[in-house]
């Protein structure tokens, strides 16, 4: 018999440890916001789909519709929007940027629509 | 294991079945992105006519394009035109609604709004000569219907006058739209017409829609606070929606019908509720020009019977009456009394809620 | 190193990859990527307490890295550090713990397997959030890790027998 704990000790010591991440897990999960995913879409179609919260660098996107219009779209971390855009309103350039909000970003001239995904607690619509 | 496996499948059809049937469709139409969600037995029948009636009702009621009516009447040069019932209803509800608040909404406002450049995106801001001159046509109460009654009709505008259902018409699709779904045994449906929303009955569920209303004041389209509905509308217009600032000012797209220039009555967005999504459209834009008192004056009035007391009137829902969401500059969230229990403000958005109960 | 040696050494390796693989076969509907029983954690607790550290190491290597050929995917580097960090801490539990603890020490490395994997996963996929996962990933790998512990502790004293 080799010197050491005893089975009891080494029980108090693992179950110690598990209700110490059990108090971490749940902290984390009240304090995390939802992972906020943004779907891009071009006339109806998807196609893009990104967790927000997952995202570490800048990248741009552009999305060509069947208008011709090009819209340039930045995504950053825990955030997206439409940087640069031809149509003549630039409605969704002034948005700006997106990421924990309910409403989407409207491209309504290229049809291109960029959506928070269960973002902001879960609600059937938006009015605004 | 291998047990288990083919237990979880089947768990997992069963679930599959239960669950309720439903059918989506993602429609561009009247300036705008449209969802529309339906639930139930042949929910994708009922989703593609809801679909084809909004599309209908464009092309009627689009103020851009050749072949619709509201051109053939903004270009009938002082002539009289024949109109279909549903420009003929909107006609009654734009009336309803311009005498009901002084004419804080007035359809006949379009050429004033294409001076501003917020029909094209080509924003500039009109010298005083050409509002003045423009705002001369601008009258609603101009607009001559024969009969005077729902259906089909004769309808003539003063030569120069135009008139834009861009204050209504969102509002009239869901509401179209929902009455045909409830007529079609549609329990469940969300029609979300572009910051329009117009639902058919509750959830799936059982459980009432819950509909986030829009910060004003947020940068990123972040939630206000949610309103419960059933059966309901809800729509909101804001200065936040469309807009171009020029040497530090904010022009906004919503203008007083008096003046000519955006509407500033210290309202930020304006949210109404009710059961006609046409009544809670044009009241939307007409309570954010009229401000805080006024549109709680209006509420106190009509707030219970709403502005088509009787079907027969208007061919409108019977069952008019409304709540507001007011949100001020000050931010301050005022919310009439039918939504007490029905609207909740978020945590951390800095806005403090008020409730008028009378 | 003897024929027998290295005979037991490739027969304990095929076990584990053969179990590794298996696993991985088994679509588990968890919500944290990573989350598994990892029972090819029972033949590294064997082998350290029955042939000692530098057998298990070998073992542990082949394993890691033919499982990673086998099954595909990214998953080198994060098994590689998952199952180095998991060797360290057993070398001085195995000098500490009697033969009827092996569960303890199948526990504490499955926790160290989850720590080396999560910092692999920050560290290549620069995402320091992940971090928020861990004590999920504890909370279950904690468990598993005594589970398979105990699985090695019975095989342990089933072999003795045999013998």
């Amino acid at each position: 018999m080799k010197k050491g704990l005893s089975n009891k000790t080494w029980l108090c010591i693992l179950g110690g440890v598990m209700a110490l991440c059990a108090a971490a897990a749940a902290l984390v999960f009240l304090r995390m916001p939802k992972g906020a995913v943004a779907v891009v879409t071009l006339d109806g179609e998807e196609v893009h789909r990104v967790d927000l919260s997952a995202v570490t660098e800048d990248y741009e996107l552009s999305f060509t519709g069947k208008s011709g219009i090009t819209d340039v779209v930045e995504v950053a971390p825990g955030k997206i929007r439409v940087r640069q855009a031809d149509c003549p309103d630039q409605v969704c350039v002034k948005q700006g940027w997106i990421g924990t909000g309910v409403a989407p970003i409207v491209c309504l001239p290229n049809r291109l629509v960029i959506e928070i995904a269960d973002g902001a607690g879960k609600v059937d619509g938006v009015t605004g | 294991m291998k047990r288990a496996m083919v237990w979880g499948l089947l768990l997992c059809l069963a679930l599959a079945g239960c669950a309720p049937q439903s059918a989506q469709r993602t429609i561009f139409a009247m300036d705008t992105v449209m969802e529309l969600t339906v639930y139930g037995k042949d929910a994708e029948e009922n989703v593609k006519a809801a679909a084809e009636r909004i599309n209908e009702l464009e092309k009627l009621l689009s103020v851009t394009r050749e072949d619709s009516e509201v051109w053939a009447l903004d270009h009938a040069g002082g002539e009289t035109v024949r109109i279909s019932p549903e420009t003929n209803a909107l006609l009654r509800a734009a009336r309803a609604v311009g005498e009901a608040t002084g004419g804080a909404l007035d359809v006949t406002l379009y050429p004033v709004v294409r001076a501003w450049g917020f029909t094209t995106g080509e924003y500039q801001i009109p010298d005083g000569g050409t509002l003045e001159e423009l705002l001369k046509k601008v009258d609603y109460r101009a607009i001559r219907v024969e009969p005077d009654e729902t259906g089909p009709a004769n309808a003539t505008l003063p030569a120069g006058a135009e008139v834009d259902f861009g204050a209504l018409a969102k509002g009239y699709a869901g509401e179209l739209c929902a009455g045909m779904l409830r007529g079609s045994g549609v329990e469940s449906a969300l029609l979300s017409l572009g910051g329009n929303i117009q639902t058919v009955g509750n959830k799936p569920d059982g459980s009432p829609w819950v509909v986030a209303v829009q910060d004003p004041a947020g940068e990123g389209g972040e939630s206000l606070g949610t309103v419960e509905l059933t059966d309901q509308a809800a729509v909101t217009s804001g200065g936040y929606q469309r807009f171009f600032e020029e040497n530090g000012v904010r022009y906004w797209h919503i203008l007083d019908p008096e003046t000519g220039l955006p509407a500033r009555s210290g309202l930020v967005s304006v949210t109404v509720v009710g059961e006609s999504g046409t009544l809670c459209d044009g009241l939307s834009t007409a309570c954010f020009v009229l401000g805080k008192d006024a549109s709680l004056d209006l509420w106190r009035r009509c707030g219970e019977t709403g502005l088509w007391p009787t079907h027969e009137t208007t061919g409108m829902a019977d069952e008019g009456g409304f709540d507001l969401i007011l949100v001020g500059e000050d931010g301050v969230v005022t919310v009439t009394a039918g939504l007490r229990d029905r609207f909740r403000l978020d945590e951390n958005t800095g806005h403090t809620l008020q409730i008028v109960e009378e | 190193m003897s024929t027998k040696r290295l005979t037991r050494c490739a027969l304990l390796t095929a076990v584990a990859l053969t179990i590794f693989v298996a696993e991985a076969q088994i679509p588990l509907p968890l919500p944290v990527p990573w989350m598994k029983l990892g029972l090819a954690n029972i033949v590294t607790v064997y082998a350290m307490f029955a042939l000692g550290p530098g057998d298990t190491l070998m073992i542990l290597l082949a394993r890691v890295i033919l499982g990673s050929l086998f099954t595909g995917g990214m998953t080198l580097a994060y098994s590689l550090s998952g199952g180095l960090c998991c060797y360290l801490v057993m070398l001085p539990l195995q000098k500490i713990l009697t033969e009827k603890q092996l569960w303890v020490c199948g526990a504490i490395g499955a926790a160290a397997h989850n720590l080396g994997q999560m910092g692999a996963a920050v560290l290549i996929a620069r995402t320091p959030q992940l971090v928020l996962y861990l004590p999920w990933l504890l909370l279950a790998g904690i468990p598993a890790g005594a589970f398979t512990g105990l699985c090695a502790q019975l095989l342990l004293g089933r072999m003795k027998n045999t013998k």
